[in-house]
């Protein structure tokens, strides 16, 4: 068997440990997430999702169990650059141009100024953002600005990309274009995603297995196959078998809010 | 009549029209700006004559240069000849000589304001530099912070005059020691602009850094220094003309004449006989301190000028 690219094992996290208003947003995870899968992890708000994702990037550290990613602790693989990472905000530089933007990972990698503008140039072909290189992140639309950190996230070709809620902020129509691409985007670099979303219709769209948390404190309430064929597109949303995960993630999901350990 | 262009004169000009790029401020509002301040003096130069139109003493046809004769109604303390020169004898005192058969008071005044330029320069630098290094250190060490913050704090509190002295005898340095106290003057604001604006970058930029196994330098460098430009700017254009006023009062208890805080002093002790040399030296002095804050400011708009509402900034 592979190496996973993620692995999560016994992982608890409790915040203020020990003070008297200690929370405990995680209770024993085990998740094992392997290569080139496409997981979205959705839970009722509070549960502790982007918490999970922030403990793979070695953002913050489980209270106890080991996070391991590519079979090396958290920490070494954050040192090594294994992992892209894209918030719910663009997060863009504003005094970068969208070019200088995407190139700043490479930059602190050290990678020379050919390496960083093919590379760069390549992917703002890859998110359709060419022409786009001198341009200010204020001066994009909110869904351009979310493609341009797409875009720098993947500049170290990571095999991991993880994405918190990377459209919660953007409109309906341009979410769903987003969720084109970006599956898109999926297929072409073959790279492993961890994606927080609280949108049904999102999860379904994009993922191979969707993990359903319950409310606080998060733990994994049920993992779903979805088994909708790749590559989706605009039919995906008006098939049989989309609807059906649907359903199933929708019932777990009701579950999940009444959930309470 | 005027001849009418050649085919290749009228081509040219398309040529310079085209080689025209739009220019890094935008020009009309600059203008508009630049009326406004005009009309301002204007109502002021209106608002001090008019004063002493009321309330001044008599006025003799042979020295105003409307030729009027005019007897104010009212005796305003304020508002005589002592107090508040005629405008156009202030003007007028830039041309005269200061003290017989030397150079015009305009000449002594031009050499003076460059002299304490030059202090206030240096003292700006120093003082800049100073107060950035200690804002990147105490954002960096909180307890250095803690613990030095109150001394620094402290530090502003003393008079400038109870300093002044003792640096001019510690460094013996002749206007160095000026621009030292410039420089005194001028770190505050940009240690506490420079802390803020280290810590202004959204924690989400801050983490992005920490995913990417940034080094605290890179993040410096490539996050917080750039986040907090538009801070430290603001702080610099108070330090300018705050080294301005820290170089004229350093000049006081240091002997040195060759500076405007020099010519001040010394039109102070002369000026129940020519009043109008301390106001063209105020004057010189205030253009010394708007013109240092006007050159950091078009500083700020170049640095800055690829940011959102960096137009809006200039002020």
């Amino acid at each position: 068997m592979e190496t996973p690219v993620v692995a999560l094992n016994g992982v608890n996290k409790i915040f203020n440990h020990g003070s008297p208003n200690q929370t405990v947003a995680l209770k024993d995870i085990d998740l094992v997430v392997e290569p080139g899968a496409f997981i979205s992890i959705i839970g009722p708000s509070g549960c502790g999702k982007s918490t999970l994702l922030r403990l793979v990037g070695d953002l913050i550290q489980p209270t106890t169990g080991e996070v391991q990613v590519k079979g090396k602790p958290a920490r070494q693989a954050r040192l090594n650059q294994d992992y892209g990472i894209v918030f719910q905000a663009p997060v863009l530089f504003e005094w970068r141009s969208i070019l200088k933007n995407i190139q700043l990972p490479l930059e602190l990698r050290g990678s020379s100024r050919e390496e960083r503008d093919r590379r760069a140039r390549d992917l703002l072909g890859l998110v359709e953002l060419t022409g786009f290189e001198k341009h200010y992140p204020w001066q994009l639309s909110g869904g351009m600005q979310q493609r341009a950190s797409i875009a720098r996230a993947l500049a170290i070709r990571p095999e991991l990309l993880l994405m918190d809620e990377p459209f919660g902020a953007l409109d309906e129509m341009t979410r769903e274009r987003m969720n084109m691409e970006l599956h898109n985007i999926w297929r072409q670099t073959e790279t492993t995603v961890l994606f927080v979303t609280h949108s049904i219709a999102e999860a379904v769209f994009l993922s191979t297995k969707i993990v359903v948390m319950s409310a606080r404190p998060g733990e994994i309430m049920q993992i779903v196959d979805v088994d909708i064929p790749i590559p989706r597109g605009e039919k995906t949303r008006q098939e049989t078998a989309y609807f059906e995960v649907e359903r199933e993630v929708r019932g777990w999901l009701r579950r999940a809010e009444g959930y309470r350990a | 009549m005027n001849p009418v262009n050649p085919p290749a004169a009228a081509e040219g000009r398309a040529e310079t029209v085209r080689q025209w790029r739009p220019s890094l401020v935008n020009l009309r509002p600059l203008l508009r700006r630049a009326l406004f301040v005009v009309l301002l003096l204007v109502t002021l130069a209106l608002i001090w004559e008019g004063l002493k139109w009321v309330g001044g003493n008599p006025w003799r046809p042979e020295t105003n240069p409307l030729g009027i004769a005019h007897d104010p109604p009212l005796r305003l303390k304020v508002a005589s000849d002592l107090n508040l020169p005629h405008l156009w004898d202030i003007a007028a005192a830039f041309g005269n000589p200061a003290r017989r058969n030397g150079p015009p008071l305009g000449q002594i005044l031009f050499d003076a304001s460059l002299f304490t330029f030059r202090e206030a320069v240096v003292g700006f630098f120093l003082g800049g530099l100073l107060g950035f290094f200690l804002g990147v250190l105490f954002a960096h060490v909180g307890l250095l912070e803690q613990g030095c913050m109150p001394y620094v704090v402290a530090s502003q509190t003393i008079p400038i005059l109870a300093i002044a002295p003792m640096v001019i005898i510690w460094l013996k340095a002749g206007w160095i020691s000026v621009a030292v106290i410039a420089a005194y003057l001028t770190f505050f604001p940009v240690t506490i602009n420079t802390l803020r604006g280290l810590r202004s970058p959204d924690p989400m930029a801050v983490e992005l850094m920490h995913s990417y196994a940034a080094s605290r330098w890179d993040t410096l460098w490539k996050l917080r220094v750039p986040a907090a430009l538009p801070y430290i700017f603001t702080a610099l254009k108070l330090s300018a003309t705050a080294s301005v006023v820290g170089a004229i009062i350093g000049e006081l208890p240091s002997g040195i004449r060759d500076g405007l805080g020099g010519a001040i002093l010394n039109f102070n002790s002369y000026y129940i006989s020519g009043p109008s040399r301390l106001w063209a030296a105020v004057i010189a002095s205030a253009f010394v301190g708007i013109g240092f804050y006007l050159l950091v400011t078009l500083v700020e708009v170049l640095v800055l000028r690829s940011r959102p509402l960096a137009n809006g900034q200039g002020g």
